[in-house]
């Protein structure tokens, strides 16, 4: 098990930074927020902890936690800047964000590197280290799964107008999802670019933005279990199959196509409609004769209404 | 100067054609395409292709391209976009699920185009088109370009006119506005649908035609640089509004002129987000833009 963990150490750390970074577009996702910014917070996360790394020699973990706070804060401005906006017009002024802060990574001069970006950035951050970030994290997330919380989330993002008529304040959810994402972003961006040591304006635009969605979409969007089986898949399926490694974006693009089509919930969305039916299925008989006893006294009640006009 | 206003103008009419078919079908069938670059691209390609084996002239060219998009468009639309909306509970819940299906398919075009041509610039040398330069006054200008000045600038008015004046456009416009109602005055919204899907594809293949002509190549990644300056502009002009579509394309295009001319090259990119960030910041229905009136 440990010569295992060893052997294949970096796909570890992928799946998880990846998976943090997914989770960083869930949470927004979750509220209704169709928000690409994770991208900008992934770069400034990475960016930020390689450039104190390289530059100023900050100790690793001091890099990691300003970065993504720095992010947080970045984060929380663009959500009051951009809290008038909503819907697909709020997605592209995310879009344009991140890809705002690659064009600066690409001419930042020498503290970002240029078109070459940062390297050379080792830190003593190990697989254990971010295995237990992810675990904590995902202990954080599934709090917001449960119960009233969980609730009130889904009511804001099917409706958010009912929603604020029950009294679910949807501004203040939607503006607090930017630092949480934000954090969260940074933090994946800060653990990447310490296993992969390097980081570039390349790594950061919007064909991370693409993987990101689609690990969600093929996962399912309500739940973390959602985005960690999404990157599980992902990170691993070109390593197995080899022909998918070849084909990898077309694989990719037809999967998220029929997943958009077919199953909009995702794999996770597959199998909870199954465990709803089979649980309906299972109380259907019972509802039967509950009917069938309410169906009764209401046949009685007529009965002695009748009587007693008659 | 009179040579780079008329390098922007002609700039400008490329980014007209490709991005007056995506504004038409976002403003009106409320389907915002990612994937229209890819479409854009790949009938280029195609075109590319059959140019490789039969030396064909300009009109050949670009008829097939034309061809293609609105053929691989009216594809995507039969196939996803309108089983998704089919599907779709809420108008709100549909919106993502396009995107990501439009994300999705704007992948599968372009990694075959990447695997084919091992990454490189593609172009339509093997035709039987040459360019020639004429100069008027001091100042070049190809035949290419009288070309695109002409059928970009000429097919935006005259594709803003017809939406405004016709018929078919009020029907258009009336979708865009609110879709159960204007069924419900018997306007065949599938079948629209459709049509405008075709019209989109096929100006995005002419876009791809034209534009590997002025370049004399383009890149599997074209597309995809192109939908994001796309976005901008239609932000810019405001959903919708066709005349913005051009206005939006001259504000781009000089920007990037502008941009170009002080700074060194690569800060050209950021311009197109810069101004969608702007604009989405300032006045998000646009220059020319209506704001959203919506009733619950």
């Amino acid at each position: 098990m440990m010569g295992w963990i060893d052997q294949n150490e970096f796909l570890i750390g992928s799946t998880l930074t990846v998976f943090l970074l997914a989770i960083s577009i869930q949470i927004p996702l979750r509220l209704g927020v169709i928000s690409f910014a994770s991208i900008g917070y992934y770069a400034i996360g990475g960016y930020g902890t390689a450039i104190l790394m390289t530059q100023y020699d900050v100790s690793t973990w001091t890099s990691v936690v300003v970065a993504s706070v720095a992010a947080a804060v970045v984060a929380t401005l663009l959500g009051l800047i951009i809290s008038r906006l909503n819907g697909l017009y709020l997605a592209m002024a995310t879009v344009s964000f991140s890809l705002l802060l690659s064009a600066i990574a690409v001419n930042g001069g020498s503290v970002t590197g240029g078109a070459v970006g940062l390297f050379g950035v080792i830190g003593d951050i190990t697989i254990w280290h971010t295995a237990g970030i992810a675990v904590v994290i995902i202990f954080l997330v599934s709090f917001t799964e449960r119960g009233k919380l969980s609730r009130r989330i889904d009511a804001t993002r099917e409706d958010s107008q009912l929603a604020s008529a029950m009294g679910i304040n949807v501004t203040a959810y939607r503006r607090l999802s930017f630092p949480i994402s934000g954090l969260i972003g940074g933090l994946a961006g800060a653990l990447a670019v310490n296993l992969k040591t390097a980081i570039n304006p390349e790594s950061v635009n919007f064909t991370l933005v693409v993987l990101a969605l689609t690990i969600i979409i093929i996962g399912g969007q309500a739940s973390w279990i959602g985005a960690l089986a999404g990157s599980l898949f992902f990170v691993w399926l070109p390593e197995i199959l080899v022909f998918v490694g070849e084909w990898e974006e077309v694989v990719y693009g037809t999967l998220v196509v029929f997943a958009a089509v077919l199953v909009p919930g995702g794999v996770v969305g597959v199998f909870n409609d199954w465990r709803h039916r089979r649980s309906v299925a299972r109380e259907r008989p019972k509802v039967a004769l509950l009917e069938a006893a309410a169906g009764e006294s209401d046949a009685e009640l007529t009965q002695s209404r009748s009587g007693k006009d008659g | 100067m009179v040579q780079d206003l008329l390098n922007a103008t002609t700039l400008a009419s490329i980014y007209v054609l490709f991005a007056l078919g995506m504004s038409l079908v976002w403003g009106t069938i409320g389907i915002l395409n990612f994937a229209h670059g890819s479409i854009f691209m790949f009938s280029a390609f195609i075109a590319y292709l059959v140019v490789q084996q039969i030396p064909l002239g300009m009109p050949a060219v670009i008829a097939i391209a034309m061809v293609s998009g609105a053929l691989i468009a009216v594809a995507m639309q039969y196939l996803v976009f309108q089983p998704i909306m089919k599907k779709a509970k809420n108008p709100h819940a549909g919106e993502l699920q396009l995107v990501i299906g439009g994300i999705g398919l704007s992948a599968i075009p372009i990694s075959f185009a990447q695997r084919s041509t091992l990454s490189n610039p593609f172009g339509f040398s093997a035709g039987t088109f040459e360019t020639q330069a004429y100069t008027i006054g001091g100042v070049i200008i190809t035949n290419v370009m009288i070309i695109i000045l002409i059928v970009g600038l000429g097919l935006g008015v005259g594709t803003a006119l017809w939406i405004r004046n016709s018929k078919k456009g009020l029907a258009l416009r009336a979708l865009g506005v609110d879709p159960e109602v204007s069924a419900m005055m018997g306007i065949d919204r599938p079948k629209l649908a459709l049509a405008t899907m075709l019209y989109s594809g096929a100006l995005a293949g002419l876009a791809g035609a034209l534009l590997t002509y002025y370049f004399n190549s383009i890149t599997s990644e074209s597309g995809d640089t192109l939908l994001l300056k796309a976005f901008a502009i239609i932000i810019l002009g405001g959903v919708g509004s066709i005349f913005g579509v051009i206005l939006g394309s001259f504000i781009l295009a000089f920007a990037e002129f502008a941009v170009l001319l002080y700074t060194n090259g690569s800060w050209v990119t950021a311009v197109s987000f810069g101004l969608l960030f702007l604009i989405l910041l300032i006045r998000p229905q646009g220059i020319l833009g209506k704001k959203e009136v919506r009733r619950t």
